[in-house]
């Protein structure tokens, strides 16, 4: 312990020869006396028998107690002062671990207020043993500890009310993610129809889940003998890629039944896209829409179509053959006033299958540094190693491809496969 | 992934704006602040010069659309320069080689 000058103290009958010094006056200004220091310390003091008999206690203490003197010496035991709980623990840890150690320091407990109320206290106590080394009375004093107490109860109180919005900001996570899932579902449709003479496939991909995804996909019968499909991708994401998006498929459902020819419906959707996102926030996309005619004499399907900015569609031969169906200079659609698309003309015959993509596939990073890009030549290789396979084996492939991409997808894909049956060979099943 | 930088030169024709780094989700919010904020006098040409042009995504084709509605609002003109090749592949596949003029590099795209 540091001294700072001299305290006055049970010795200073010693230092009487020095009270002329500059020593003695600044003893002076700092306490009158031992007496009135332990009086009035700014913490309680209390001495105590054995048994806990109170044998002197300050005026510190007694006024935080609200209690006489004369009421507590040698009528009550330090126990009297504490609560219920504080008793407890007193009787269960304090005592006996003072009787081991002889001493205890900065234990927490409770004293009460003549009033009825409650003071958090600091306890620290210490045996003080006689000439032989007998335990002769337990000297303690008591810290009050409301400030601190009530500095705990802030921050226990602060970590309940960051732990609540916490779990408030999860709920509101979740909530939003199921509204999510819902509006992105109401951009698809929720399964493929089934068409006479046609395999039909399809498969969504989104690369963040939490981000509403521009891509989309459809299929729907436009008169008793046709049916149109479309697949593309709205650029942006977010609601507000989704707004296009779901305009966009609703655009294109309502062109195709008006006119089902490719180029007048991606025409009707481009004016539509334009006038609704003119100025200085554009929205487009690239779509392919095309309609299918299959023929129940033949088992072929013959398809017409038209693109605007999207990569070309991909034919799988059933003979082995892969190769893109080229539709160059088609415009993004929503971009300009007036637009031009291209459109282009196959049959499918039994056992082809058309592949429609969007560029999450062909654009997906590759290679170690993730630089390179998956790209056509890739996609095409890849094709045909799976063609004169079944639309749902084709798109079965490509999920396994996606999965293999993994974290090199940057957007979502959308995967859309049409295929003409294969033939059942007539002359095994007749045989 | 390179940060996307940008520097402005004045030709006689009218700004050149360098693009440097990646033209992405994250870096065309900047861009395109960067030029709607440019005044253009009718008549003028804003060149981009893609030289240093390592990335471009579908926001940054965007980002190159709402360049091309603000210079025309101005009654002023676009023009690309240098465009690479990964860029050039998705710009004609989107069909924007058709309505964005395309010059080999910025000095042919500031002759009068």
């Amino acid at each position: 312990m540091c001294r700072i000058g001299q305290e006055p103290g049970p010795h200073d009958a010693d230092n009487e020869d020095d009270e002329e010094g500059p020593t003695a006056a600044f003893a002076a200004l700092l306490e009158d006396s031992v007496e009135e220091l332990y009086e009035n310390a700014p913490c309680g003091y209390l001495s105590t028998l054995m048994d806990g008999t109170i044998a002197k206690i300050n005026g510190t203490l007694l006024a935080w107690l609200g209690q006489e003197r004369d009421a507590v010496v040698g009528r009550m035991r330090f126990t009297d002062l504490l609560t219920v709980g504080g008793k407890l623990y007193h009787e269960t840890h304090f005592s006996p671990l003072l009787r081991m150690q002889g001493e205890l320091s900065g234990i927490a407990l409770e004293i009460k207020e003549a009033g009825g109320g409650r003071i958090p206290v600091l306890v620290s106590s210490v045996v003080k043993h006689g000439g032989g080394g007998e335990p002769q009375l337990i000297r303690t004093t008591v810290f009050d500890a409301r400030d601190r107490r009530a500095y705990e109860e802030e921050l226990l109180g602060a970590r309940k009310a960051a732990e609540q919005a916490r779990k408030e900001a999860e709920a509101d996570r979740a909530r939003l993610q199921d509204a999510l899932a819902v509006l992105q579902q109401s951009l698809l449709p929720d399964s493929l129809p089934s068409v006479p003479g046609l395999d039909a496939a399809a498969h969504y991909r989104t690369a963040s889940p939490d981000r509403l995804g521009g891509d989309f996909y459809d299929l729907f019968p436009i008169d008793a003998d046709r049916f149109a499909f479309f697949l593309g991708d709205v650029c942006g994401k977010g609601p507000q890629a989704a707004a296009v998006t779901s305009l966009t498929r609703y655009t294109l459902r309502a062109a195709a039944v008006h006119d089902p020819d490719p180029v007048s419906a991606l025409t009707t959707l481009n004016q539509v896209l334009h006038e609704r996102y003119t100025g200085g926030d554009p929205r487009y996309c690239t779509t392919i829409f095309g309609t299918l005619a299959p023929d129940p004499a033949t088992g072929r399907v013959t398809v017409h179509l038209a693109a605007g900015g999207h990569p070309p569609a991909l034919v799988l031969r059933g003979n082995g053959k892969t190769e893109y169906l080229p539709t160059p200079g088609g415009l993004l659609v929503g971009v300009l006033p007036t637009a031009t698309f291209t459109a282009a003309t196959t049959v499918l015959e039994p056992g082809d299958t058309l592949l429609l993509y969007t560029d999450g596939l062909t654009e997906a990073r590759t290679g170690d540094d993730r630089t390179a890009l998956y790209g056509d030549e890739a996609l095409l290789d890849f094709a045909a190693d799976h063609a004169g396979r079944s639309a749902q084996d084709v798109i079965q492939a490509l999920t396994g491809l996606l999965d293999d991409l993994g974290d090199g997808l940057d957007d979502d894909t959308a995967l859309l496969a049409l295929g003409a049956p294969a033939l059942t060979p007539r002359t095994e099943a007749t045989a | 992934m390179n940060p996307l930088q940008t520097t402005i030169r004045h030709a006689p024709t009218g700004p050149v704006l360098e693009v440097n780094g990646d033209l992405d989700y994250t870096s065309a919010g900047e861009f395109r602040a960067l030029i709607t904020a440019l005044t253009l006098q009718p008549g003028q040409r804003l060149v981009l010069d893609l030289t240093g042009l390592e990335f471009c995504d579908s926001s940054g084709i965007t980002a190159m659309i709402v360049a091309r509605n603000h210079v025309h609002a101005a009654d002023a003109d676009i023009a690309l320069a240098a465009v690479p090749d990964h860029t050039l592949r998705v710009l004609r596949m989107v069909g924007l080689d058709q309505i964005l003029a395309l010059h080999p590099d910025s000095e042919a795209a500031t002759r009068p």
